[in-house]
């Protein structure tokens, strides 16, 4: 790029007119495009104490920046815009609006942990990604990931009986997902077992699925269990 | 004569000095240009010292005292030498208040000046009330209350900026003044125990908390007392027009300019060579080296020298220094002195 200052100029920061008159002169045509400024104005300190709520990023404060993570990062070897780095210190100042900016790329890790090995004030930058992710979604900047669905469906069958049920499990999960039933890999798998599983596991599986029985004495366990979870969540988030 | 060594300076290193020679059975004279002993801990009001953590008045206090009431140190306040001469064995100072000593040796303790941030106009000390310096906020800290000197209210958010004075061609100062990160890194820790509710910034270059620095108060503050450390050279500050300031410059790692509003705003001052060493260098007939500290003599085998023989020196008066290793080359200056002298009385 010839002018390198080009690079630091996003999109939305352009402004262009069709017509623009300044000061009582026409400036339309050539000089009709206005960069807003990039200036950072003000730090909103308390979202590192929010952050630090989610499981992973509570070591997140102890940063200073040496860039070890992003250097040994298997992702940033593929992309240059993906820095554990730089969104810790966009996590410290506060600097949301920069974060969300990346709402898109953060999600690309791959969970290898080379930069919680070589992190040398142990400040775990996988769980602050994963962090990261998981407040985007509380906050309604991302959709909810598959796997969040997944365990929510998962949870919420425990809660009722103490128990999951597979075949019910995949169904909810298809359904919330907008998947279809009819998954190739999922029809031969059960071609496959229903040709191998024993008659008698066949009948206790079939009777499962339309049962869902509860694990012994289950009561109200669910019940309790599922509001000691969310007293834990509140407890951890306001 | 040759059981005597005069110390110039009752700092940090010369209560030292003079503690060292006459614990050791010479007689030491010590003289003071202030009016009272301590030097900057004690002069400019510091609150708990680095790493110590011990309050200045007291540890520093304890020194004086041990100083005063010895029988063998006799103490010049409020008087400064005038005219040394002399040789290494028997030389001759006379001093302002007109009294005159003689000494085998001399060791010069004379510390440093603090910067003056008016230099750094940009940075707005003297234009802002809420503009302090390091210093000032120590004597904030001992007072034990953090507020905005404008307006009496506590801040929400504190800025300290570190190198003022220190590493920075613009001004003549080529220097790291050494123990700033620390001592910052410290104020952070302490602002925080008075005032959680503040919120602790510090603008740097490079930290330098050396050696066991480290964990104990760069690790420390940020990990404890959650102070956010900013890569950023500040280029300017302004009022922010609502009672609050403002700071400009470029955060270096997120590549964009900043423009912060802050409620009150610390000088990590550096260390500048005392404003008298010109004079001193005539006085003692020794030389200064290119910043305008007192000039090392070859160190390796003449420790504490200068460029003139029998005349020692320690501390702050060669360059920016902490006052432990000030307090250790203030008693090493001293058995340097009375080697050399009781080296004279056996040649004798």
């Amino acid at each position: 790029m010839a002018i390198h200052e080009k690079a630091l100029i996003e999109a939305e920061r352009l402004r262009q007119h069709d017509s623009l008159t300044l000061e009582g002169v026409d400036v339309s045509g050539h000089w009709n495009t206005m960069i807003r400024p990039r200036t950072l104005r003000n730090y909103h300190e308390d979202f590192e104490k929010t952050l630090q709520r989610y499981p992973g990023a509570e070591n997140v404060h102890r940063c200073w920046q040496c860039g070890s993570c992003t250097n040994s990062c298997t992702m940033y070897a593929q992309n240059l815009q993906f820095n554990p780095r730089y969104w810790i210190y966009l996590s410290r100042l506060g600097l949301t609006d920069e974060l969300i900016k990346d709402k898109d790329i953060i999600w690309q890790c791959v969970s290898c942990n080379k930069c919680t090995h070589i992190c040398p004030r142990d400040v775990r930058p996988e769980g602050v990604m994963k962090a990261l992710l998981h407040w985007m979604e509380d906050q309604g900047i991302t959709p909810k990931s598959p796997s969040t669905i997944f365990d929510e469906e998962f949870t919420a069958q425990i809660y009722k009986r103490g128990r999951i049920e597979d075949t019910h499990v995949l169904l909810g999960f298809f359904h919330k997902t907008k998947q279809s039933l009819f998954q190739p890999w999922l029809l031969e798998f059960s071609k496959r077992m229903s040709k191998r599983l024993p008659v008698k596991h066949s009948l206790r599986m079939g009777l499962n699925a339309v049962l869902r029985p509860k694990t012994k004495s289950w009561g109200n366990t669910g019940e309790v269990l599922s509001r000691y979870v969310s007293q834990q969540k509140e407890s951890h988030r306001d | 004569m040759q059981d005597t060594v005069l110390v110039v300076g009752a700092g940090p290193a010369g209560l030292s000095a003079a503690a060292s020679v006459a614990n050791a059975g010479y007689q030491a004279v010590l003289v003071e240009k202030e009016t009272v002993l301590g030097g900057a801990p004690i002069l400019s009001g510091y609150a708990k010292l680095v790493p110590s953590g011990e309050w200045a008045k007291e540890a520093i206090g304890r020194m004086i005292h041990n100083v005063e009431a010895h029988p063998r140190i006799s103490v010049h306040k409020g008087a400064q030498v005038e005219r040394f001469g002399g040789e290494p064995g028997q030389f001759s100072a006379t001093l302002s208040t007109g009294q005159t000593v003689s000494a085998g040796a001399t060791i010069l303790a004379t510390g440093f000046t603090h910067f003056d941030s008016v230099n750094k106009p940009e940075w707005g000390f003297g234009t802002f009330e809420d503009v302090i310096t390091t210093s000032q906020m120590e004597q904030m800290v001992a007072s034990g209350k953090i507020t905005c000197p404008s307006d009496g209210r506590v801040p929400e958010r504190v800025a300290i900026l570190l190198c003022v004075g220190s590493r920075d061609r613009q001004i003549g100062r080529e220097w790291c003044s050494k123990i700033c990160c620390t001592v910052s890194a410290n104020l952070a820790i302490e602002i925080k125990e008075l005032s959680p509710q503040t919120e602790v910034f510090i603008y740097y270059m490079d930290i330098r908390t050396f050696g066991l620095y480290e964990d104990r108060f760069y690790w420390k503050s940020q990990e404890e007392f959650k102070t956010k450390f900013v890569k950023a050279r500040i280029a300017e500050i302004t009022a922010s027009g609502d009672g609050r300031l403002l700071l400009k410059g470029e955060d270096t790692l997120v590549k964009r300019p900043i423009m912060i509003p802050f409620d009150l705003v610390v000088h990590a001052i550096g260390m500048d060579p005392n404003l008298d060493n010109p004079r001193l260098a005539q006085t003692f007939g020794i030389t200064l080296q290119h910043h305008g500290y007192l000039e090392r003599a070859e160190f390796y085998t003449n420790p504490c020298g200068t460029t003139r023989p029998g005349v020692y020196a320690c501390g702050a008066a060669y360059g920016p220094e902490t006052i432990d290793d000030s307090i250790a080359q203030g008693a090493a200056a001293a058995s340097r002195a009375m080697a050399d002298l009781h080296a004279l009385a056996k040649a004798g």
